[in-house]
């Protein structure tokens, strides 16, 4: 039990990144892996029914969620994308 | 040859109607070779499973579904869609008819139409849209629905402001197309085809005509249809429920079955088949969308006997908390303050309640079209006196005129699985029927050598598409053009108005030679619908086409940004960005083809196995049945008489002395398969018996067994019998008298844990031998004690009979079985009764019990050695269960008849017709081509982890002879889950390749983040 709240402690005391304030207006760049059949579908129907949501969302179409790679998610947050959406 | 068929055939088929039977049969057709003439009323294709939100039992997505099938139907080089249009008359005969059709003017050149819809958004005015059943509204110049096939809108002109007044013009101001055409005619063109299908689908009971009910007097009651658009995310509500008068959610909703069916008085004598299932279905989603409902459903009797309905139900009210009241409901009053509904019932026990609802939905039932009987007459067909087609049970697809078979709810009131099954059968009769002319009329594209671009360094061009002002109006197209320039390895960018307009397809080509481009980018719409017609563009102009990529920038981009300037252009900069990271790295792809051994084999040698067996002989392939018993025929042998009344031991007869006499069908009795190989198309089968069939499709007809029983003192009395011993008694008169007391019990084996089912054949079973036992002696007593009678679709006339001539009906409860004692030579059955509330006790000479289906003791073992799933009861799990009824997931392997669930012996006969077909679209090609989009999987790499080997869903990694893994890419469907799951990165999908995916990653984390200020 010690063992495991000095463990949870030592995680917390070295932090990689200083945490910092959000600026005014600031949004995040998100990245959306969709399957070809269902949620990059559904993406289409979105536009179709013209319903709107926030433009900072870009789609990469899979041809299918199993196809996603963890790699890709690392790749993403590596290069900065602040936002990972899987779906379908 | 037969004087009826002409000696001349054509090699083509017009099918009437649209919907999803129609389109089943025309993608059936269509892909083995025939010429395929669609003829639809409507604006779009689609029919009735468009406007649907949700298909019972597994709640999936109905647009979803069809939308794609749409599609394909669309662009199908060999899949004429004359929409707007009706057949006028028939001439000529089977193999050679001319068919008249009628098209209506539309006002819109399809040609010069690219679908962008700008027309629609400046129309002034406004109608009640069809589609969303008067909820929505819709504009004078409209398609139907958002994913309409084809995508032309169309002008309305009996409501058009121009063409009834002269003034307007609005819309062909804002086609920069130049699409609109007020002169457009009527105009009549001739058909010469060799077989007609007919699938003009259904009209639905107007409920307005029941007054006491209340639609259109009452707001808050509605149609089902009108809440499955209410339920529908692209309906008027958006998905929310909501009641119309004032908006708000409902709590309390109810629903009342039964309005306009078996009702012999005041409306349809019978049964729709689908609306206990719709309403449980609609129950259910509305509960998902909104947990605050209370969904309550009034019923006369639960109808769930297709295959996993009772589940259905079962969760409905267990796990949903759906109330289901057997109770009539003959008035619905409003109380005006509130615009809510009540509602008087009687209950279980007699007592008269009055409840209050915030909403009623009329559970509204299936009909022919208003015109029905004008529509039979322009074919020369005969109906039923309800003005469904004529069928006979024993030919359920074909009418009464050779050449003219029929599909789908015309045929009788069905589901959506059975009017696929409809459709793939009547297809396969066609085919059958057309053998000889098939590929004589169906068109091959000739294309130009391709040119080779290996090696080159990429030269991409980039179009980025206005659409008119669907994506102009919103992106800055010239600052995505100016983006577009300084990206790597693009070597020519312009803009254009439509993409997708035909004279555009001539300049893109153009286009490609004189830059010499190896790449092509379009930045306009989506490339579910579009991508096709682009790749094609490509590779006329000599490249190979999987060096093309479509950028949507319209619906994932400028039509959700509307308003947004500045932030969509930049979305759209970074789409394309991404697009052309990608695109740098496409590579040409070859697509290479596998033979095609033109035969089948089937598996079971009952009627499903036969009935298959000689539709694919007709059609002109070799067929081999492998039959485990010495003898063909299976269950049937112990069929007598359907309940229609045809001789089904004659009938059997005249089917086995066919199969026997048939040249190309060779018959393996007293054997099992020992030994499967291969994969769709070159399949290699040994024998128990050793010997080896090569084929190159699998009909799995393996059947399945009468439950023996051994409740009621079955085991104990030679009294109490089946009432499949039953008809063998009345046929035959041994052991029969037909003056005693018969008493028989329903759901002996059925519906009950573990066998949560419905067997579908013993209502119409026991109803059948009532009759014949009433017919032979009137002074009979026969009494059914039932749980629910199940007599659905016409089947109801049979039920009614039985009633008229004086069987006795008395529901009995799961929880409160009849108790059956044994005095001397008779029985002494205690029962309630739940219409008098009390206690029977009931005489009988014989007892009479109604078993169940399950599935064949083989059922086990052919699903693995063939790697098929089986549902819960043990019955194969086809491919998908509204869509693909009689397909599995491995390619090449179909199903039929009992071993995919029970059913009656005439939708045996459909599905085995219908598996026919679907094998004969694989074995009409010389050759099957394996996709592009694949995966490649590179042995140097490869550990044999076998990761791949248990996640592949269709089985296309396998053990090779040297022991390790190997991949059919036949069998691959290019999902990549191969690929992502492999660690030594073996695998990788065919344009999806990570180096590509990663590529795509990049270029999208160098995009500002689109949104100003950011």
């Amino acid at each position: 039990m010690d063992k495991v709240v000095q463990s949870s402690e030592q995680a917390k005391a070295p932090s990689i990144e200083k945490s910092h304030e959000t600026p005014e207006g600031w949004e995040p760049n998100i990245l959306a892996f969709a399957c070809h059949y269902c949620a990059f579908a559904a993406a289409d129907l979105a536009g179709v029914m013209r319903l709107s949501y926030s433009p900072n969302v870009k789609i990469i179409r899979l041809p299918c969620t199993g196809k996603l790679d963890q790699i890709y998610v690392l790749r993403a947050f590596e290069k900065g994308i602040d936002g990972v959406f899987v779906a379908g | 040859m037969n004087d009826k068929i002409s000696s001349h055939k054509n090699g083509s088929v017009v099918i009437v109607g649209g919907g999803i039977g129609g389109m089943q049969a025309a993608l059936d057709l269509a892909d083995s070779g025939f010429k395929v003439h669609l003829i639809q009323k409507d604006p779009s294709i689609g029919g009735t499973m468009v406007m649907l939100d949700k298909t019972f039992p597994t709640g999936d997505c109905s647009m979803c579904m069809i939308s794609p099938k749409m599609v394909e139907v669309g662009r199908h080089i060999n899949i004429d869609v004359h929409s707007l249009a009706e057949v006028v008359s028939v001439e000529g005969k089977p193999g050679d008819f001319k068919v008249r059709v009628k098209l209506q003017p539309r006002y819109v050149d399809p040609d010069k139409c690219t679908g962008c819809g700008d027309c629609e958004v400046k129309c002034p005015k406004k109608l009640p849209s069809e589609f969303d059943q008067g909820i929505g509204k819709r504009k004078v110049i409209y398609s139907l629905f958002a994913q309409a096939v084809p995508n032309t809108r169309a002008i309305d002109a009996r409501h058009c402001l121009y063409l009834t007044k002269g003034t307007c013009r609005l819309c062909e101001k804002a086609c920069k197309a130049g699409a609109i055409n007020y002169q457009d005619k009527e105009k009549e063109i001739e058909i010469s085809t060799g077989a007609i299908i007919l699938s003009p689908g259904l009209d639905r009971y107007d409920a307005a005509v029941r007054g006491e009910l209340g639609l259109g007097r009452w707001k808050n009651v509605v149609s089902s249809l009108q809440f499955e658009r209410i339920l529908s995310a692209s309906g008027p509500y958006k998905g929310e429920v909501k009641r119309p008068s004032d908006e708000r959610h409902p709590v309390k909703v109810a629903w009342i079955q039964c309005v306009g069916s078996r009702d012999s008085h005041n409306a349809n004598p019978w049964c729709s088949s689908v609306c206990c299932m719709y309403a449980t279905k609609q129950a259910i989603i509305a509960k998902e969308h909104d947990k605050h409902i209370e969904p309550s459903i009034f019923y006369m009797e639960m109808r769930a006997f297709g295959k996993d309905f009772d589940k259905y139900v079962e969760r409905a009210k267990n796990e949903y908390g759906v109330r289901y009241l057997r109770a009539m409901i003959s008035g619905v009053k409003e109380e005006p303050e509130t615009g809510n509904l009540l509602m008087r019932y009687a209950d279980e026990e007699g007592k008269l309640i009055d409840e209050s609802f915030d909403m009623v939905v009329l559970s509204i039932g299936i009909e022919p079209h208003k015109n029905a009987a004008e529509f039979a007459k322009t074919f020369g067909i005969e109906t039923n006196p309800y003005l469904f087609a004529k069928t006979s049970p024993l030919r359920p697809v074909q009418t009464s005129r050779d050449g003219i078979f029929v599909t789908g709810t015309y045929q009788g009131p069905k589901d959506i699985p059975d009017t696929v099954m409809q459709g793939s059968a009547v297809a396969g009769e066609a085919m059958a029927l057309l053998a000889e002319a098939r590929g004589t009329e169906a068109v091959h594209k000739e294309l130009l050598p391709e040119k080779d671009v290996e090696g080159e360094k990429p030269r991409i061009g980039v179009f980025v598409c206005h659409c008119g002002t669907n994506i102009a109006a919103t992106v800055k197209i010239d600052e995505v053009v100016e983006a577009a320039k300084k990206l790597p390895d693009v070597a020519y960018v312009t803009n254009t108005i439509y993409a997708c307009a035909q004279d555009n397809q001539a300049v893109i080509k153009e286009v490609v030679k004189e830059n010499n481009l190896n790449r092509v980018i379009i930045a306009s719409c989506t490339p579910r619908t579009h991508e096709p017609l682009f790749q094609e563009t490509i590779r006329d102009a000599g490249l190979n086409k999987y060096l093309f990529d479509l950028a949507d920038i319209r619906e994932q981009c400028s039509w959700c940004h509307m308003g947004q300037k500045e932030e969509a252009t930049k979305k759209a900069i970074g789409i394309v960005k991404m697009s052309v990271a990608k695109s740098r790295l496409q590579k040409p792809l070859k697509t290479d083809s596998v033979s095609v051994t033109p035969s089948c084999m089937i598996i079971g040698g009952g009627i499903a196995g036969m009935t298959s067996a000689l539709s694919l002989a007709d059609q002109g392939f070799d067929v081999h049945i492998v039959e485990m018993e010495s003898e063909l025929g299976g269950l049937a042998r112990n069929v007598y008489r359907t309940l229609e009344g045809n001789d089904v031991q004659e009938f059997l007869k005249a089917t086995i002395e066919k199969v026997r006499g048939h040249q190309r069908i060779t018959v393996h009795t007293g054997t099992q398969v020992k030994k499967t190989e291969g994969f769709v198309g070159n399949f290699k089968t040994t024998l128990a018996n050793e010997t080896v069939i090569t084929h190159g499709a699998i009909i799995l007809a393996t059947g399945g067994t009468e439950y023996a029983p051994t409740e009621y003192l079955s085991s104990e009395s030679e009294k109490v019998i089946t009432q499949r011993e039953l008809e063998r008694r009345i046929a035959s008169g041994e052991k029969f008298n037909p003056g005693g007391k018969y008493v028989m019990i329903q759901c002996v084996g059925s519906r009950e844990e573990p066998y949560q089912y419905c067997s579908r054949i013993c209502c119409q079973d026991a109803v059948k031998n009532a009759i014949a036992i009433k017919e032979k002696d009137h002074g009979s007593q026969v009494m059914i004690l039932y749980r629910d009678i199940r007599t659905y679709g016409l089947r109801e006339d049979y039920y009614k009979k039985a009633r008229d001539i004086g069987v006795l009906f008395v529901r009995y409860d799961v929880e409160n079985k009849p108790l059956v004692q044994q005095e001397g030579n008779r029985f002494k059955i205690k029962t309630h009764d739940y219409m008098l509330n009390r206690e029977l006790q009931l005489d009988a000479d014989w007892l009479v019990l109604s078993t169940g289906l399950r599935p064949h003791p083989t059922t086990e073992n052919t699903g693995k050695m063939y790697k098929v799933t089986r549902n819960q009861d043990g019955y194969f799990l086809e491919a998908h269960v509204k869509l693909r009824p009689v397909d599995f997931p491995s390619e090449g392997i179909f199903v039929c008849g009992l071993a995919h669930a029970p059913k009656n012996l005439d939708e045996t006969i459909t599905q085995s017709l219908a598996a026919a077909g679907r094998a004969g679209v694989i074995l009409s090609h010389e050759s099957l081509a394996v996709s592009g989009i694949i995966a490649k999987h590179k042995k140097e790499l490869c550990m044999s982890c076998l990761g791949c080997f248990r996640v592949c869903p269709f089985d296309s990694p396998y053990i090779g002879e040297d022991g390790k893994i190997a991949h059919n890419e036949v069998k691959c469907m290019g999902c990549g889950i191969c690929a992502a799951i492999c660690p030594a990165k073996a695998f990788q999908v065919n344009n999806f390749r990570d180096d590509q995916i990663l590529a795509m990653i990049d270029a999208a984390s160098e995009c500002e983040s689109g949104v100003v200020g950011g």
